[in-house]
């Protein structure tokens, strides 16, 4: 169900109309040439008027690794020091990381795959056939966050599956971009200005019939919750429309990057594609929220030393051998994080760097996938401006929406629930 | 036909009188099953006392337990059939009512046929839309809903359709290329290609890294998407048993030393033994795709310079083709109107050899050895080279090409191969640039550089900047040379430049800008999608988005696009189900939805205008649709969605162990399904067909991989089997055995689950959730996972399903992870340095299988013991069947009543129990449900 009280406590946050609004604030702030992303000038694109001093946009981004990670080489095994940690010690940012430690999603200590869709709603039970998911944790922060950027928000998976990480206001999943020559396009490619003012208006005709044809048949009977949730449908694209008909007035970025293309280790090139084009879209300030699914098939991949299937290993049932085939991706994929950590830090922005401004969470829905449990999440927030910490072990099993209600208040949204929250513990100091 | 409505009613009348009668209905639980089943014994972890105590308790596993007879075990009292009617009746009757969502969104399949079908185009954009099933098993489930994201996906997905069915700018002419050449590949393919007769004769291969090998075909580029025909004039070369096989592809072209781009496979031709003929197929090709052909036999593989093989004469490419001109899109959406439209004959395409030409340039060189004249740098060719003089006399330094440009286009750069052959004499390592206004006076060298002498790829030669100048010199300032003479050889020199595309297109356009023509246009086609009729208010905001661009000085095209675009954004046709003026408009929408994944055509449309689409009308409809090939779609999505195959090609199997598979294997495998289950539906078999029969669809590979004799050449034909075939029947089929395991190794757990799952229809508790797996290791010494199975039975939580599981699984441990029947293991034996492809693979045989087991008491040795065991309750398989289709065509399951009623309808006779039979009556019930 999707949280009655955090609807109850900003009905505006739940209209759809925010990101709108928000456009208009940001066309004022373009007047003066006062919004122009930072992250222009570090790429060496000059800005109009750029010399108004201003506080670098604060951006973030959620990544859930589906299978997890083998607990006794992600957690470090003394103290607060991650150095002791088979995977995390060679992070080059170990400054800027906290390693939580209990951290799990109360009514679901075991699970299922279905677990994915909770990992960011916390909405408990998502096996059970009467599932209805929540919103993502991600979703509430793109309304706020997501109003001054060419995209309010953008979600990535690596296969083409239709749900990810990030699900809306009514439940519903909303289906992640894979493809990430089409990602490049759309945030880079140049495009047919006049031939998408002329689509852009078409559409609006159309949209302009469609409510017209709703609103003869509400009319004539009985509200239906088919029309309604239509409606709603038609006004959000609507907003979209107006959003991105604002901004074909500013040129997109250009950037000088090509993709991997290692069919060798697909799966591999995939994840660092996908890292590499989180990281250009925030540099560029093309997107202030970015959610990132690491999902799972069933067929073998190949990373560099094993080759298997990544979900037949992850059911390792402590066999030496096979844990070792499955560390070899695990730390595949802990090298593409650890770069784009590291590329991030190397951005100059303001006082300090991208990655400063980036809260980085990276985790899993499971504990410990070999036997499908959920409590002790591996949860990692890097970057942030925190005063981050290394390992941080909490004395209790603790509700993951702690955490991610206090990412809320870091990012100025004044709720006081989310999920299955219980408070803001102040486990990030800025 | 209607038969098992009595039933039902018989059902639900003994449930009426029992009310009256002593014993309750809960007492027979207490007769029956609370011996094992109470809070005492709970047998299996199930306390049903306790459950039925609690009103919220999920009954399903008790009821289906019942139902199939399962419960109570054979040794127990059973209730007599009245008795076990009445406690099913009572358990439905009890079941809190859920009610599934009243409406979805169209899913992108239904989208895009439907699309399809209105504007009478076939244009697969299903990849333009996000995947949109989630977890759930159809893609049909009540729970899919529309998002922002999707609604802007169909409407992306609608501007491509629109423009391919009524293109704003009109369609390409229709062209002719014909050609025999091929482009360059690596010297060490070459091999496996050679000039003969007119034509090129194909050898076979198969790369080192066990990829197919494709040879590109040069002279033709897809200019535009669309359907085109391609004609191979070829025949087979040779004297071996058995087909040669022409695999056409299409995608982008790379070299055999790059990693190979993905090809996408178009068709395969099979030759036969004749004579040189044209064989044709209708292929659809998108932009920039070229096409490419793999000869494909098993007789001699990798012969080099062979004397067997497929001689390909030329390939004629035609295209893009309609079947008619004006297009049918234009015929079906503006029917009756007045069409204009320039003629459209085909034309022969205009080859260029090669850029240099096509901007009317030509090449000048410092000298040249007779018959290799400079001209063999411009022939397409790497194999034919351009070299300077050697005899009689040697050409003195310096060597050069003088690239003339009297046009004074714009240049970019060169495009440079080495001429692939020779011991390396005269290849170029360094040159240098220059241009000149006038031939005479070069100046400076604009650019120079170093190249490499080995690599058979082309290599580009970028200009800092375009020139227009009308002479550009290649100068060679350095040239590998055995013997120290000075020499230079260039197998390909071209230009870089950007050829402007000189299409005329051929506008269609409808003479007519009459407000009640545009009316009639939008109504007629929205009256389809939505599958009903329309009021002048229904239609005035669709006719009025499309009027406002008439107005606006628009063309009658344009505005009906626009127009058309509206209905296909519209809730009236996404979110299903739709409104509609009767029932009959409502049952044509359903019909069409399930049956063809489209919308009602002409015919339905008539029936339900006058709302007779009841009775026979219905049952001849039904009838009608299913024999039309539009059903062919709902086979393909059962087979998906059902079956699983959606997931058949995830999984790429070890070339290792089984270096046999291919291509031609993947093609097929799941072709043979989808035509075995269509035939068993239009053909009215009985439902035990789906366990075991004595036919199937087989074609030259697919009869290779079962062992199957005397089937010769790749088109798919009923083939018919003796008994002591394992194969007929979905559990023995290459697809679904591959699907059911990792490409490494067989899981019997995994196949178990599958035939439990979706043919069996055994009801099980959840997995518990906290388990761990028991999983083999790819190619793991001796294996030996039916002892780790074990282990199951040493456990009672685990036991209690996988007894239920496991055993369905040993019976098809005699197949491979590829399908291929087997009596020993196989074991991954290491190879030396890096990987080799070899026919022979990589393994050695382990342990042998042993396919024995025991399902619910009954032993079985083999996989023919198991399809016995299967066969023996067909009304276990007729009632899974009906339940899976129930909730394909509905998008939910069916409710315990709705069993009740549908399990009633099969009949007890297991040659009366019919597929045919059986989806028309579950269609019918789903439509009485409705009401």
């Amino acid at each position: 169900m999707p949280d009655e009280r955090l609807a109850g406590a900003d009905p505006d946050l739940f209209l759809g109309r925010t990101a709108m609004m928000r456009s208009i604030n940001r066309k004022d702030f373009l007047k003066f040439g006062l919004a122009l992303p930072m992250a222009l000038r570090s790429l060496g694109v000059r800005a109009v008027g750029e010399s108004l001093p201003q506080a670098p946009p604060r951006r973030v981004i959620f990544v859930c690794s589906c299978l997890g990670f083998y607990e006794p080489y992600f957690f470090p095994r003394e103290g607060r020091d991650l150095s002791s940690s088979e995977y995390l010690k060679n992070l080059s940012v170990l400054d800027k990381v906290t390693v939580f430690g209990n951290l799990f999603h109360p009514g679901m200590e075991t699970s299922n795959h279905d677990s994915e869709k909770s990992f960011l709603t916390g909405t408990p039970s998502p096996e059970s056939p009467t599932f209805v998911n929540g919103i993502s944790l991600d979703q509430i922060l793109a309304r706020d966050l997501g109003g001054e950027t060419r995209f309010p928000f953008l979600n990535f998976s690596i296969y083409d599956r239709g749900w990810g990480i990030s699900w809306n206001d009514r439940g519903s999943a909303i289906p992640p971009m894979h493809d990430e020559e089409q990602i490049f396009e759309m945030l880079f490619g140049k495009e047919d200005l006049r031939a998408k003012k002329l689509k852009i208006q078409n559409d609006q005709m159309i949209l302009d019939c469609l409510r017209r044809d709703m609103q003869a048949l509400q009319q004539g009977g009985a509200p239906s919750g088919k029309l309604e949730s239509y409606g709603l449908v038609v006004d959000e694209l609507r907003a979209r429309l107006k959003h991105e008909e604002f901004w074909m007035k500013t040129e997109k970025p250009s950037v000088d990057y090509s993709l991997s293309d290692d069919q060798e280790f697909s799966f591999s090139t995939k994840i660092r594609n996908l890292f590499d084009l989180a990281k250009l879209a925030f540099q560029t300030d093309s997107t202030r929220v970015i959610t990132l699914s690491l999902d799972w098939i069933d067929g073998a991949i190949k990373v560099p030393g094993a080759v298997g299937g990544w979900h037949t290993l992850s059911h390792h049932g402590g066999k030496a051998d096979t844990i070792a085939q499955l560390s070899k991706i695990e730390i595949d994929t802990l090298r593409h994080f650890n770069r784009f950590l590291s590329e991030l830090d190397r951005v100059k922005e303001g006082d300090g760097t991208l990655l400063d401004h980036t809260t980085v969470v990276f985790g899993s829905n499971f504990g410990d996938a070999s036997n499908h449990t959920c409590n002790n999440l591996p949860m990692i927030v890097a970057g942030g401006g925190y005063r981050h910490e290394g390992y941080r072990a909490l004395q209790e099993p603790t509700p993951l929406c702690n955490l991610y209600l206090e990412l809320l208040h870091h990012h100025g949204i004044g709720v006081d629930r989310f999920g299955s929250s219980q408070k803001d513990m102040g486990l990030l100091q800025v | 036909m209607l038969f098992w409505k009595g039933c039902g009613q018989n059902v639900g009348a003994e449930a009426s009188l029992a009310r009256s009668a002593e014993n309750t209905p809960l007492e027979y639980f207490g007769t029956y099953c609370f011996d094992c089943h109470d809070e005492e014994t709970s047998k299996g972890d199930l306390n049903i006392e306790s459950l039925l105590a609690n009103q919220k308790s999920d009954l399903n596993i008790v009821f289906e337990h019942l139902i199939s007879s399962r419960m109570p075990p054979a040794n127990k009292d059973q209730p007599s059939a009245v008795e076990r009617n009445r406690m099913l009746r009572w358990l439905a009757e009890r079941e809190a009512e859920r009610l599934p969502n009243e409406y979805r969104r169209l899913n992108r399949h239904e989208f895009v046929q439907s699309a399809n079908d209105l504007l009478g185009v076939k244009l697969d954009l299903t990849s333009m839309i996000p995947e949109d099933r989630g977890t759930y098993n159809f893609d049909t489930d009540r729970r899919i809903q529309l998002t922002r994201e999707m609604l802007g996906a169909y409407f992306h997905a609608l501007d491509d359709m629109l423009e391919f069915a009524l293109p704003s700018k009109g369609f390409l002419p229709e062209r002719v290329w014909i050609t025999n050449r091929i482009k360059d590949s690596h010297r060490t393919y070459n091999i496996y290609t050679r000039p003969f007769r007119e034509g090129i004769l194909f050898s076979w291969t198969r790369a080192n890294n066990g990829n197919n090998y494709s040879f590109f075909y040069d002279d033709f580029v897809t200019p535009e998407k669309g359907w085109y025909e391609l004609t191979f004039e070829a025949m087979k070369v040779g004297e071996f048993v058995g087909d040669a096989s022409l695999m056409v592809y299409a995608g982008k072209y790379y070299y055999a030393d790059d990693r190979p781009q993905p090809q996408r496979l178009l068709d395969v031709i099979s030759l036969g033994e004749g004579e040189l003929a044209p064989h044709s197929i209708r292929v659809f090709l998108n932009p920039g795709e070229i096409v490419s052909v793999h000869c494909y036999s098993r007789h001699n593989f990798r012969q080099q310079n062979g004397e067997e093989g497929i001689y390909i004469k030329q390939l004629k490419v035609q295209g893009p083709v309609f079947d008619q001109w004006p297009p049918k899109s234009y015929r079906q959406v503006f029917s009756g109107l007045p069409l204009k439209r320039p003629a459209r004959e085909p034309e022969d395409a205009l080859i260029p050899r090669s850029q240099l030409e096509a901007i009317g340039g030509r090449l000048v060189v410092s000298s040249f050895q007779e018959g290799m004249g400079k001209e063999k740098m411009l022939d397409g060719s790497n194999r034919s080279f351009w070299h300077t003089r050697f005899s009689p006399t040697l050409a003195e330094p310096p060597h050069y090409v003088i690239l003339e440009n009297p046009e004074r286009r714009q240049i970019d750069g060169l495009s440079y191969s080495t001429w692939s052959g020779g011991n390396g004499n005269g290849q170029v390592k360094s040159y240098a640039i220059y241009v000149s206004e006038d031939g005479e006076e070069w100046g400076e060298p604009i650019l120079a550089g170093d190249l490499e002498i080995r690599l058979a790829n082309q290599q580009l030669i970028h200009f800092a900047e375009s020139t227009s100048k009308p002479f550009i010199k290649f100068l060679v300032t350095d040239a590998f040379s055995l013997d120290g003479r000075s020499l230079a050889s260039i197998g390909k020199l071209d230009v870089l430049t950007a050829l402007s595309a000189q299409n005329v297109l051929l506008p269609v356009t409808v003479s007519s800008r009459s407000v009640s023509d545009l009316r009639l246009v939008i109504r007629r086609f929205a009256e389809r999608a939505f599958s009903s009729q329309l009021s002048d208010e229904d239609l005035e905001p669709y006719f009025q988005v499309a009027m406002a661009v008439l107005e606006g000085g628009g063309d009658f095209v344009e505005a009906t696009r626009l127009g058309l675009k509206a209905v296909l954004g519209s809730h009236r046709f996404l979110m299903v189900p739709g409104n509609h003026v009767n029932p009959s408009y409502e049952t044509a929408a359903v019909l069409a939805r399930v049956l063809w994944l489209s919308v009602p055509d002409q015919g339905l449309m008539k029936i339900a205008k006058t709302d007779q689409l009841v009775g026979s009308a219905l049952d001849s409809e039904i009838e009608r649709m299913l024999l039309d090939p539009r059903s062919d779609r709902m086979v393909r999505s059962l087979c998906r969605q059902w079956l699983d195959l959606r997931k058949f090609k995830e999984v790429t199997p070890s070339l290792k162990l089984y270096p046999l598979y291919d291509d031609l294997l993947n093609r097929y495998l799941p072709l043979e399904t989808e035509a075995y289950l269509a035939a068993l539906i239009r053909e009215n078999r009985s439902v035990g067909h789906l366990i075991d029969s004595n036919f199937s669809f087989l074609n030259q590979r697919l009869a290779q991989h079962y062992g199957i004799e005397g089937v010769v050449g790749q088109r798919m034909r009923k083939v018919h089997f003796g008994p002591e075939v394992p194969r007929g029947g979905l559990l023995t089929m290459g697809s679904v055995l591959k699907v059911t395991a990792d490409g490494f190794d067989t899981s019997p757990i995994l196949r178990g689950a599958w035939i439990s799952k979706r043919v069996a229809g055994n009801t099980l508790s959840p997995p518990p959730e906290n388990v761990g797996e028991i999983e083999s290791m790819p190619g793991e010494e001796s294996l030996n996972l039916r002892g780790q199975i074990e282990q199951h039975k040493r456990s009672p939580s685990c036991y209690a399903c996988h007894k239920s599981i496991d055993p369905y699984g040993f019976a098809l441990e005699s197949f491979d992870a590829t399908g291929q029947w087997r009596e020993h293991y196989r074991v991954k034996r290491p190879h030396k340095g890096t990987f080799q492809y070899r026919p022979s693979g990589y393994y050695r045989a382990g342990d042998p299988v042993d396919p024995s087991g025991d399902i619910f008491g009954t032993a079985f040795s083999d996989i023919f013991g198991l399809k016995k065991v299967l066969l023996a309750d067909h009304k276990k398989v007729a009632y899974h069947f009906v339940k899976t289709f129930f909730e394909y065509a509905n998008g939910y399951q069916p409710s315990l009543r709705q069993r009740l009623d549908l399990y009633a309808m099969i009949p007890n006779v297991a040659e009366q129990c019919r597929m045919k039979d059986l989806l028309a009556q579950t269609l019918i019930y789903s439509l009485g449900e409705l009401q």
